[in-house]
């Protein structure tokens, strides 16, 4: 007995018995992935999986609260968030600002992702079909989040290969970021789809490569010191007569929840309320009340909006009709209409938002009241504090609702956020023309078809040669692309990024806070990273 | 020639050579068996021939054989934990039955894969019988030893019947992962301490704390948190022996938020600039409402256990029934609990052969609390009603504020959980000295959690439901060797042991949204809308396999060393660290053994022992985070397939560290036990250093190159130092009068030493990281705690408050001031210096008093905590006056002066010592009653007070298993439930 066990003993120690194999369920070793092409599919698109961040918050605050676009004033606590809100609007930001620092691994992790998917697809045996496409597809869209990190940071880590040493990684200069991702796109947009359907719907095309090297030539003397206004027409051009896209008939309709049948939209982030949460726009910039209204199935949250000094680039000409008790408004420029202005009522809003708005109704008990402190939920523009308790600055600020919510939205929309659109391309290329002193009537004609469009077709709003100047593109374009995610990049392009403001914020003393400070957060983890001029060095 | 000298010259040489053959012819062997009063084999009494130094110690299954002297008449059997007993030498083999002496029950400790005796201990290992147990009403066990085991700091943080219990040994030995006890209920371990609260308090008889790491490592990778072995009562030989114990309590909330009534508020804000009466008039619903009040109140508890026990033959048994119904003090909250416990022990072949089988199932219904509604209580206006005057709910909705009682009483969400375990166990004498076995157990959890949601009036939301079933499954093997025996004045045991376990665990969840019937709550998940269904399902495995032996030794009972090694392998770990070895040894000097000390009458029993060992943690490790894998990743949108439109995208879960492996602690200890006075006073002293290498931490690695920016690391270090005193006095020894008074105080001391390392061949240096924040409207990853090195976790860095200014100061939006590093005062915070503050206890402490008179019976157990500090975070956001009027502010608002934005300095950290009348209780025991062995009836006090300078609810929160620790945070769901005071009557009742 004894010796028999002492042998299972033995046995045991020497093999069977000590078999730490281990069984996975749920998720699949790397090894065992990439066996077919729709798996390999699947593995791919994870690349995609960060531009979902682009409106939810951060990076958008960024591009947008730091212009003179997006305030988001301090509603006693309500929004106070720890001061970034006021950091951001106010230009006194800090390396630990909680949208620097997340901003920063939102993107890198895009990029982070490519690298690795890189590694594995180019070591795939056999070959995967259509590698070369593969790659050109991934590397582009590398070069779109290195655009956005290097436009926000400047000088970045410039990391292509998964397996880098970590403790290798530093800072490279802001110029040779920027050719890094020039010669990545041109190296790869012969290779990548020129197709517009639903099979490219939401991917990187040679059209969005066209769209990213635009905007790169015409901030690169923002970026390098060195202009580029020529590439940057000929890149614009591109795009223009491809004859691949159209202004859409209605403005609103490259923003709905149906966008995906715009002819304008070059590059969108794809949303779904079910399946791709990101999109909350609309949960950020209304009043809880607004559920009324809006007929939202989850609480909005009272926080994103512009103050009247931005809303008055705006043509608020209107045409008003009188039903019963109610007034109804109706904004000549359609595009005035993405902003809640004024006293909100119970009934439903309806889309498109500049047609038939009720703003003014005899009957009071149509009047949403504010459940906190009832009041009248009326908005209103004229922001003077940053921050105020006063239970009236709950309602402080223009609410922006260009990515209309229909009836039922819970807190993720179903409307996909366009990157790049044509119209944007229309006045980047009339403003590169202008700049390079090369502006014709080809110029007006791109910026007057964005103007009749708004007008619904009404050309008595168009332009001359003589209203094609530089300032009035800057204001053509906060119309036009407002919530878009430009107006910071546009802002430090015409010169304006570091203007005093309203409420509170003094003029900026140096250029520095053109870019963002490296996060601390990304020092601690590496030491070798160094600080961005006018910071406080690690 | 007289006689004497004929017997002295002649006969005396002659009896000498006759001698040996005398004593042959005799009683040249004595031989016998030594049982206890239950039946079971005592190994290692010892057995000395009265007025002799010839003495043996008996073998494993009691048995013994002695040479006893001519004219021996008589053998003297002791053993630790009985009476000793003198019997007379016989030619037959012997029988000699020992009972258990009383005043030392429970002195035969488990450690783990086996027993000792309490005098031969080596290592730090505290035992506590039921006869201490703290009564009261009674949720999870531990409850009934909560304070009274030096080193061991339980913490309940609040009043939720289905909150679990934090329980620390010895300090904070982790920084991630699991730092509770490994426990270890009748030899299984349990695969999550919190399934505690599914086994019943009344079938416990005893508990062993296995304290320093010599006495740990025994269970390795498992060891580093210190071990907690539970014993369940057995049965004993005799007739059917019939107990009934049951009680009924009633609990109360102890204290409230001290926020304003709807009156305070009505006069409050009138007197606030900038509120006007427009304002006041929408908001005013002309309710009086205290919503803590609405959402609580005095609640009952009964539970019931019977049990029936008894054994002949070699057969022993014991099963029992427990009911247990527990109405949480929050509205719609409770737990109920069913279990049946059987076990048996079977001897056979002259009790060679022993065969124990046991079986517990349990099923516990919870009925949980929304922990937002605390939030909903402190903000809400108390001028809204909690009702429409048709009945209705008051239905309204703004930021973290929507009708608490509504949300509790029309949400479902509610958890059956089954938790079934068996246990087998075989041993076989294979030889006098040796015995050798297998035990097997099987455990299973099943959970089974429901919730509805319906459209709650004035929030507007869409209706939802989900239903997760889970199980928890773990098989465990071992084959076990025991070997026993004595060498004259030398003793040796010795124990190995192979064991194999397998843990298994899996859930599966449905979810739907948007019903239009909404009684149906979710048991129709799928009638909602089809495209908000969910469905997810999720499975893991590991493994351990472990190997691992003990050889104790002692001389004359007088000097002791015991040396254990285990060697553990576990799938958790990475490829290149499969396998751990857990070597530990401890030694011990019993003095009062010594002759300089035998005579000395007033020492009883003196021994000394130092121990050092090596253990680990594996809790932080799930099971595949040193693998590259992917798994599902968000859907993505391919518009190209018309009949599926969102497929699953696949990427990398995490960054795999292929290096991981456990947590190693390494542990010394020294102590003295001792009994003094003809045991009036007893106790011990334990000093501990123990330092912890290879912490496992979620690290921050940067980005790029990878993706994920952390990763579970094993790379920095921090050590615990401590003292444990333990002491109980029996201060009146009289027939009718007993007073006994005792007490333990432990003082331990965590430091973060070093956060910095490599993993995979990379660096990853830290010197500090931000861990808790403040919360609440206001705060955004305001970090105010952090882990750094040097110091003890989660230290408070925080501005020194310099007062307040006489206006809000618009670019802060605050009137508050702080002291900046020139000592001038600032309105900026961010320019005010910082400071480190230590909020963790100088030491935590517990005192009990057993008085009996007669047939009555006075307990009293107070515990305590001193020297804590924690940051009133609820007082920083609801003791502010520019909260009103949309929300409710604390009495405290309307004189300190404090306005506009909330701010995170030192003004909020509170002196947190406490000082709390656990459990106060008086007991009649009624004698003599016919048909009855013992029928006792008591009533208890629970929390009947609490002594504190802290301004909060209650100074015991959620401190230990939280980043959130020493933070009374108390919103977002991260809320204090209010703890109760009780009072409660019960009844023991027995007979046979």
């Amino acid at each position: 007995m004894k010796n028999k066990i002492l042998l299972i003993l033995a046995a045991c120690s020497l093999g069977a018995c000590t078999k730490l194999d281990q069984k996975v369920y749920s998720v699949v070793p790397n090894q065992n992935f990439w066996q077919t092409p729709d798996q390999i599919a699947a593995g791919i698109v994870p690349a995609y999986a960060q531009l979902a961040n682009i409106p939810d918050g951060n990076f958008q605050n960024l591009q947008e609260t730091s212009s003179d676009e997006q305030v988001v004033p301090a509603r006693g606590s309500d929004w106070l968030a720890d001061g970034q809100h006021i950091q951001l609007w106010t230009h006194t930001w800090t390396s630990q600002t909680q949208q620097v620092r997340d901003t920063w691994t939102d993107l890198y992790a895009g990029i982070g992702k490519i690298n690795f998917i890189l590694g594995i697809v180019n070591t795939l045996d056999p070959k995967p079909d259509g590698l070369d496409k593969i790659n050109a597809e991934l590397k582009t869209l590398r070069a779109l989040y290195y655009y956005w990190t290097m436009d926000l940071y400047g000088n970045i880590p410039l990391v292509t290969d998964f397996n880098t040493n970590p403790n290798t990684v530093t800072n490279s200069p802001r110029t040779d970021v920027y050719n890094f991702i020039v010669k990545d796109l041109k190296d790869n947009i012969d290779l990548l789809n020129d197709e517009v359907s639903p099979n490219t719907y939401g991917r990187v095309t040679k059209w969005t490569a066209f769209s990213i090297l635009a905007k790169l030539y015409l901030n690169a003397g923002i970026y390098t010191g060195t202009t580029h206004w020529p590439e940057a027409i000929a890149m614009c051009d591109s795009i223009i007569q491809s004859g691949k896209y159209s202004l859409q008939t209605n403005y609103y309709d490259n923003f709905s929840q149906n966008n995906e049948s715009s002819v304008e939209n070059i590059f969108v982030i794809p949303f779904d309320h079910i399946n791709i949460a990101g999109n909350n726009y609309q949960t950020q910039n209304l009043h809880y009340q607004n559920n009324i209204n809006f007929q939202l199935s989850s609480g909005a949250w009272n926080g994103f909006c512009s103050n009247a000094e931005f809303y008055s680039h705006f043509d608020t000409t209107s045409v008003y009709t009188v039903k019963g008790p109610n007034t109804y408004r109706t904004f000549l420029d359609a595009r005035s209409g993405q902003y809640l202005i004024g006293q909100q009522f119970t009934p439903v809003f309806t889309y498109p938002p500049n047609t038939n708005v009720l703003v003014a109704s005899t009957e009071p008990s149509l009047k949403i009241k504010d459940a906190q402190t009832g009041k009248d939920l009326s908005f209103y523009g004229n922001i003077t504090e940053i921050s105020n308790p006063a239970d009236t600055f709950r309602l402080a600020g223009l609410r922006n609702i260009k990515y209309f919510p229909n009836p039922g939205t819970q807190v993720s929309m179903n409307n996909d956020v366009p990157v790049f659109r044509l119209a944007d391309i229309l006045l980047m290329r009339a403003e590169a023309s202008l700049r390079n002193g090369t502006a014709t009537s080809t110029d007006l004609d791109y910026v007057n078809s964005i103007r009749a469009r708004a007008y619904g077709g009404d050309v008595s709003h168009n332009w001359t040669m003589v209203d094609l100047t530089l300032p009035h593109i800057l204001d053509e374009r906060a119309r036009e692309l407002a919530w878009e995610n430009h107006r910071r990049q546009d802002c430090i392009r015409f010169g304006t990024f570091g203007n005093a403001r309203t409420p509170n914020k003094a003029k900026d003393a140096d250029g520095h806070w053109q870019i963002f400070p490296i996060p601390q957060a990304q020092h601690d983890a590496n030491p070798n990273l160094k600080q961005n001029p006018g910071y406080p060095a690690f | 020639m007289p006689l004497n000298r004929l017997f002295a010259k002649c006969l005396l040489p002659g009896i000498f050579l006759l001698l040996p053959f005398l004593i042959f012819a005799q009683t040249p062997v004595v031989t016998g068996k030594i049982i206890d009063d239950k039946g079971n084999p005592l190994p290692g009494a010892t057995v000395t021939v009265k007025g002799s130094n010839i003495s043996v110690t008996a073998d494993s299954i009691g048995q013994f054989r002695i040479n006893a002297p001519a004219g021996s008449r008589t053998l003297l059997i002791t053993s630790i934990g009985f009476a000793d007993k003198e019997v007379a030498i016989t030619n037959h083999p012997l029988s000699i039955i020992l009972t258990s002496d009383s005043k030392a029950l429970g002195d035969v400790v488990v450690v783990g894969y086996g027993t000792v005796r309490k005098k031969d201990i080596t290592g730090a290992v505290a035992s506590i019988t039921s006869k201490d147990f703290s009564p009261g009403v009674i949720n999870n066990p531990l409850q009934q030893i909560q304070g009274k085991i030096s080193g061991l700091v339980i913490t309940q943080p609040g009043g939720d019947p289905n909150g679990n219990l934090i329980i620390r040994l010895r300090g904070q030995t982790s920084l991630s992962g699991g730092q509770t006890p490994l426990i270890v209920v009748d030899g299984i371990p349990l695969d999550d301490p919190n399934q505690l609260s599914n086994i019943p308090a009344t079938d416990i008889a005893s508990y062993d704390v296995l304290k320093d790491v010599s006495a740990t490592a025994i269970y390795g990778s498992r060891g580093a948190n210190g071990v907690i072995i539970i014993n369940t009562k057995k049965g004993t030989a005799g007739r059917p022996h019939v107990e009934y114990n049951a009680y009924v309590g009633m609990d109360h909330i102890a204290k409230d938020f001290g926020l304003l009534s709807g009156d305070q508020w009505r006069a409050a804000v009138k007197t606030i600039p900038g509120i006007t009466q427009s304002t006041i008039d929408g908001l005013d619903h002309g309710a009086n409402t205290d919503w803590l009040t609405a959402i609580t109140r005095t609640a009952y508890t009964h539970s019931h256990n019977l049990a029936v026990s008894g054994g002949s033959g070699g057969f022993n048994y014991r099963a029992s029934v427990n009911y247990m119904k527990q109405d949480g003090i929050v509205i719609n909250n409770n737990k109920e609990q069913y279990s049946l416990r059987f076990n048996a022990e079977q001897k056979a072949i002259d009790d060679k052969l022993d065969i124990q089988v046991a079986l517990f199932s349990s099923q516990v219904n919870r009925q949980y609390v929304d922990y937002n509604i605390f939030d909903y209580v402190n903000t809400t206006p108390p001028v809204y009603p909690v009702h429409n005057p048709d009945g209705t709910y008051f239905g309204y909705y703004d930021y973290d504020q929507q009708n608490p009682v509504a949300q509790q009483m029309l949400e479902q969400n509610t958890n059956r959980e089954k938790l079934t375990q068996y246990f087998s166990r075989v041993d076989y004498t294979i030889l006098s000295h040796l015995k050798g076995g297998v035990q097997g157990s099987i455990s299973q959890l099943t959970t089974h959690y429901d919730f509805f949601q319906p459209t709650l009036p004035g929030v507007g939301n869409l209706s939802s439901a989900q239903q997760n079933m889970g199980e928890v499954d773990s098989k465990k093997g071992d084959i076990h060797l025991n070997y026993l025996n004595s060498f004259g004045k030398h003793a040796l045991s010795a124990t190995a042991v192979y064991e194999y376990n397998d843990f298994d665990s899996s859930i599966f969840s449905a979810a739907g949204q948007d019903y239009l019937v909404q009684n149906l709550q979710d048991n129709n998940l799928g009638g909602g809308n089809p495209s908000l269904n969910q469905i997810t399902s999720y499975k893991q495995q590991y493994k351990i396999i472990s190997l691992l032996g003990r050889v104790t030794y002692n001389y004359n009972s007088k000097y002791y060393a015991t040396v254990s090694f285990r060697r553990d392998g576990s799938s958790k770990f990475g490829i290149n660290s499969h396998w751990g070895n857990f070597p530990s040894a401890s030694l011990a000097w019993r003095l009062k053994g010594e002759s300089f000390l035998k005579d000395v009458s007033w020492i009883d029993d003196l021994k000394l022992n130092a121990g050092y060992g090596v253990v680990g943690n594996q809790d932080a490790i799930t099971p595949y985070s040193t693998l590259l894998t992917l798994g599902g990743s968000g859907r993505y949108y391919n518009p190209a397939n018309p009949n599926y439109q969102y497929p699953q995208s696949y990427a990398p879960n995490q960054n795999a560290n292929p290096d991981l492996k456990w947590e190693s602690r390494h542990g010394t200890n020294v102590g003295a036990s001792f009994a003094l006075f003809d045991n009036r006073l007893n106790g011990n002293i334990n000093a501990f250093s123990d330092k912890t290498k290879n912490l496992l931490f979620t690290y921050t690695v940067p980005v790029p190159p990878f993706f994920y920016n952390t990763i579970l690391a094993n790379v920095g270090t921090l050590t615990n130092k401590g003292i444990e005193l333990q002491l109980n006095a029996d201060v009146i020894r009289a027939p009718k009068l007993n007073w006994s008074v005792g007490g333990q105080i432990t003082f331990v001391r965590t430091r973060i030493t070093n956060l910095s390392g490599t993993y995979d061949g990379n660096a990853i240096t830290t010197d500090q990281v931000p861990v808790g924040y403040a919360k609440g409207r206001g705060y955004d990853g305001n970090a105010i705690t952090y882990l750094k090195v040097g110091q003890s976790p989660y230290v408070f860095y925080l501005p020194k408050s310099a007062g307040l200014a006489k206006d809000v100061d618009p670019s802060t939006n605050s009137n508050q001031l702080y002291y900046a590093a020139d000592g001038s005062k600032v309105a900026d915070i961010s320019k005010a210096k910082k400071y480190y503050t230590d909020p963790s206890p100088k030491f935590t402490y517990g005192i009990n008093s057993n008085l009996n008179y007669g047939s009555w019976g006075l307990n009293f157990f107070l515990r305590g905590v001193y020297g804590q500090q924690l940051f009133n975070n609820f007082a920083n956001i609801t003791s502010n006056i520019s909260r009103l009027p949309g929300n409710n502010v604390t009495k405290d608002a309307l004189t300190n002066g404090i306005k506009g934005s909330q701010t995170a300095s030192d003004l909020w950290l509170e002196n947190a010592s406490y000082l709390r009348l656990d459990n106060i209780s008086l007991s009649y025991s009624f004698h003599n009653v016919k048909g009855l062995d013992n029928l006792r009836v008591y009533a208890t006090g629970n929390n009947l007070f609490v002594i504190t300078h802290y301004k909060g609810m209650d100074p015991e929160i959620r401190n230990g298993n939280s980043s959130q620790a020493y933070i009374d945070t108390n919103v977002y769901g991260d809320a204090f439930y209010p703890r109760s005071r009780t009072v409660l009557i019960g009844i023991n009742v027995s007979f046979k």
